[in-house]
């Protein structure tokens, strides 16, 4: 009888996790206009800062929302600033966490994936828990300046983010 | 002698190449498009497009085609952004709006430009250009039909027409 029960608990247990899983995900995702504002913002902190970068915002898959090549930037710096992001947001945590992850492990697993970079100017846009892309930032004179920049960018749009 | 005499005429003719060399050494001057210009240009376009009921992807492509704003709407289909930067692509290189490469290749599927990448056979991207230089290029895509994606785009062009020069 009690294993009749425990049974027929698990079976439903089962049922309900099974439902629950086959619902959609909702999903909060990054419009087109707060994508921009947050690149635009970015690139004008660093430009009153006296520094030329580019900036890239990446959405939830880590797919190009928002390209900018900054003025009399170097060419590198739209491939650096993709990349920064999207190590931000596979790590869901800012570049410059993996870029010292790095430094203490230079065969680190990731190291070897595509578009992994370990440089500070990178930031993950969240909401609450939930990294719903990137922006990154290339250009200044050293990482914490880009990602300085990089976080201007976000707190402009911080009331959009939830 | 005659040895000396096109030797003398060699070495003149090196010294007029000399000179000329300088002419063309210059440096060329070039305007190019600031990333604050580009990015109006590129969201005017959206917007004038989402005004007239389209979602719509852009691309802003600079002198030699590189990207300076590109920008996908998660709103518009996934293939927009692609197509916005080929339609930029095409503009930019043939210095003419892509409809006239469109309609150009109509009826020749084998047009030499189809084995050449990011050529796309379609309206909806116009060169920008100062005076008759062409310094970038401006492509949309997700309006159904080409004409309405090259309306959205003539806005951006339009909206920063004062300082296209």
């Amino acid at each position: 009888m009690n294993k009749i029960v425990m049974i027929a608990g698990a079976a439903l247990v089962a049922v309900a996790a099974g439902s629950a899983d086959a619902q959609l995900i909702a999903h909060k995702d990054l419009s087109v206009t707060t994508a921009v504002t947050i690149a635009q913002t970015a690139i004008q902190t660093c430009k009153g800062q006296g520094y030329n970068v580019s900036a890239h915002v990446l959405g939830r898959s880590g797919e190009v929302l928002v390209a900018m090549r900054g003025d009399d930037t170097g060419p590198h710096t739209l491939e650096n600033s993709f990349k920064k992001a999207w190590t931000a947001r596979a790590q869901r945590a800012p570049s410059v966490n993996f870029a010292n992850a790095v430094k203490m492990n230079p065969t680190a697993g990731a190291i070897h994936l595509s578009n992994m970079v370990p440089a500070q100017g990178g930031l993950p846009i969240m909401v609450g828990d939930d990294a719903i892309g990137a922006v990154g930032v290339s250009g200044a004179p050293g990482g914490d300046k880009d990602e300085a920049c990089a976080k201007s960018g976000l707190d402009k749009v911080a009331a959009d983010l939830k | 002698m005659s040895r000396t005499t096109f030797g003398i005429a060699g070495l003149s003719l090196g010294l007029m190449a000399a000179f000329c060399a300088p002419a063309n050494a210059q440096l060329l001057t070039h305007k190019d498009l600031s990333v604050a210009t580009a990015t109006t240009i590129a969201m005017t376009a959206i917007e004038t497009c989402k005004t007239n009921g389209y979602d719509v992807s852009a691309h802003v492509l600079g002198r030699e085609g590189q990207i300076v704003v590109a920008i996908r709407n998660p709103a518009a289909g996934f293939g927009t952004f692609e197509n916005s930067m080929k339609k930029a692509y095409t503009a930019r290189t043939t210095r003419a709006p892509s409809g006239d490469f469109a309609k150009a290749v109509a009826g020749n599927p084998n047009a030499a430009q189809f084995f050449l990448t990011n050529f796309v056979a379609a309206q909806g991207a116009l060169p920008i250009k100062v005076g008759n230089d062409t310094i970038g290029a401006i492509g949309i895509s997700g309006a159904p039909g080409g004409d309405k994606d090259e309306a959205c785009a003539k806005a951006g062009i339009d909206k920063v027409a004062a300082q296209l020069r």
